[in-house]
């Protein structure tokens, strides 16, 4: 019912384009001339830690945070000129709940609709697509503020679709929520990114969450110091590395130190570096003997951000 | 116009929900009936002719004005709660935000103010089709001014904790001088110049004015009845009032609608609850 008419040629276009972004607080600088581009239909993630700039960076894109030089555009439109068509371009689940607690969950996506001028007929299908979407249709009625914290994160979610958004925005969208939860929602980000033909944007600080996405920029200090595919990152910065556990941990130490290779013990588990899995390969023959298991492990965009700004991402 | 009436349908149903609120402002609208109904049948009013009809329609308007300002304040807590990111991140025109949220606060508060008036018809007021018309009307004109008010003070505050002790200990006082429950004649002669300036004077006199029916009084005896003032030698009448208020109203209706068009409400974040 929302499927917007797809033209080839403007698949791998850009659909948010940010050129020399910056945004000052007094002297403070939370944004500091930072450019990049998502393209149409990707799931694009900005990742950080906290106070790195991403919600500033969010907050312009969806107008309500003015910038203090640069020049932003989404869906083709100006976000300083065209303010209103960018936002009904846009859907936007903030950090912070911004439901109406005494409201129904249907009450709260009928206003959203209503602040949207959406007719009142396509309402209810529109409505209860989402709600399908996220599994909440059977706690339509139930207010908002009975709810727990994970089942309010869901209900944002669809409040952000039910507008049938190009664009949908997703500020932290697990802070907050138990591993399980965390888990659910990014279960019902990705079948959203298959049902329907969107783009998500979305700023994280947990990495592995960020996993899912076409493309990443990593932002740290106002600045992006990284950004690629997943993959393409893990490959510039990071190294493959072999866990090893041992049968006999003396042999092994002895082994690896006589060949003179690099490597962290913890407990039976040996941790080596390795540039590929040939190497690993070679390295397996030299201490088979030894060997109880192993596995040849990529690194992580967490790996990537330690190998980028030279430190873990602060909580 | 669909947000401004979707702003105004939310607040409303949001208003039903409250029922705490509703049960608690009637009461204490219905105590201070009670409780200065003896003032007025004691020496304080002897120059009243109908000191209880005075009373209730004091209260009544008092009840419009005071919360038609707190239901426009409660654009606070919708600036607390992150609601206000949710309506100020949709496709409406700030404006149409401003006046859904005034025109809520007046509905609301002239709804609270009508069930005041019909306890008030058990009590001896006594109100025909037409001057019930007109009684309604000068609410809707309290509601409209003094939401206007409290939305544009609210916005200016933006949520700062001072602000609700501060607006309490204006509105109160304000209230007690502007001759809502004891009339302004019994008052100290020192705080005569704060009664002509204090705005809820003259809309409590042009209530009563309509819902006592006065039409046929004199300037003498309308002064006599504490509905129209004599400032030296220039008589305020109930009709000058009300335009002062209509006049007052519009432009804080103004001012609202310029400061939601151009305010920036990024401090909206200053409300970021962190986990």
């Amino acid at each position: 019912m929302c499927e917007r008419e797809r033209r080839d040629d403007t698949v791998s276009e850009s659909i948010i384009e940010v050129e020399h972004l910056t945004k000052r607080y007094g002297n403070a600088t939370a944004v500091d001339d930072i450019s990049f581009s998502v393209s149409e239909g990707s799931i694009f993630s900005f990742l950080g830690p906290n106070g790195a700039g991403k919600s500033t960076t969010i907050n312009t894109l969806c107008t309500i945070l003015d910038k203090t030089s640069g020049r932003l555009r989404v869906g083709g439109h100006d976000v300083d000129r065209e303010r209103d068509l960018v936002r009904k371009d846009i859907g936007i689940v903030f950090q912070e709940s911004t439901l109406d607690s005494k409201l129904t969950v249907e009450e709260n996506l009928e206003f959203h609709c209503a602040f949207y001028g959406m007719p009142r007929r396509n309402m209810s299908e529109s409505i209860d697509f989402v709600l399908d979407l996220v599994g909440l249709r059977d706690r339509r009625n139930d207010a908002v503020g009975s709810l727990s914290g994970g089942m309010r994160r869901r209900v944002e979610i669809a409040r952000g679709l039910v507008h049938s958004p190009k664009v949908l925005f997703l500020d932290e969208p697990t802070a907050g929520l138990d591993p399980q939860t965390r888990a659910n929602v990014w279960d019902y980000i990705g079948r959203l990114q298959q049902q329907r033909d969107i783009t998500i944007f979305l700023t994280t600080h947990y990495m592995d969450e960020a996993e899912i996405s076409s493309s990443v920029a990593i932002i740290d200090h106002g600045k992006i110091v990284a950004s690629g595919t997943p993959d393409e990152l893990k490959a510039r910065f990071t190294k493959e590395s072999l866990r090893v556990t041992a049968n006999d941990t003396n042999d092994m130490t002895e082994t690896l130190r006589d060949s003179g290779i690099r490597f962290d013990r913890d407990g039976y588990d040996f941790k080596i570096p390795v540039e590929g899995s040939e190497q690993a390969i070679d390295l397996l023959n030299k201490v088979r003997e030894d060997i109880k298991c192993f596995e040849v492990t990529k690194g992580s965009l967490n790996d990537v951000f330690l190998a980028v700004t030279g430190r873990e991402v602060r909580e | 116009m669909d947000a401004t009436l979707a702003i105004f349908r939310r607040n409303m149903l949001n208003f039903s929900r409250d029922r705490v609120r509703v049960a608690a402002s009637l009461a204490m609208s219905l105590l201070f009936l009670f409780v200065f109904s003896f003032a007025m049948k004691s020496s304080v009013a002897s120059q009243i002719t109908q000191p209880m009809n005075y009373l209730i329609c004091g209260v009544i308007i008092m009840t419009v004005f005071q919360q038609a300002f707190n239901n426009s304040t409660a654009i606070l807590d919708d600036i607390a709660n992150g609601f206000m990111k949710e309506i100020l991140v949709a496709p409406i025109a700030r404006r149409e935000i401003a006046i859904g949220q005034v025109l809520s606060s007046s509905a609301i508060a002239v709804a609270q103010g009508l069930i005041v008036l019909i306890a008030g018809l058990f009590m001896g007021l006594n109100l025909d089709a037409l001057h019930l018309l007109e009684t309604i009307g000068i609410m809707l004109v309290s509601g409209l001014t003094f939401g206007s008010i409290g939305l544009f003070v609210a916005t200016v505050a933006k949520g700062s904790s001072a602000f609700q002790i501060l607006s309490a200990m204006l509105v109160m006082p304000l209230t007690f001088l502007s001759g809502a429950y004891i009339p302004t004649a019994a008052m100290p002669e020192f705080l005569q110049p704060v009664i002509y300036l204090n705005p809820l004077t003259y809309i409590t006199s042009a209530f009563r004015f309509a819902a006592m029916h006065m039409e046929d009084l004199s300037q003498a005896q309308l002064v006599q009845e504490g509905v129209a003032y004599d400032i030296g030698g220039f008589i305020l009448t109930p009709q000058l009032g009300l335009l002062v208020i209509v006049t007052i109203g519009l432009c804080f209706l103004a001012l609202c609608v310029r400061k939601f068009d151009c305010a920036d409400f990024s401090a909206v974040r200053t409300f970021r609850h962190h986990h």
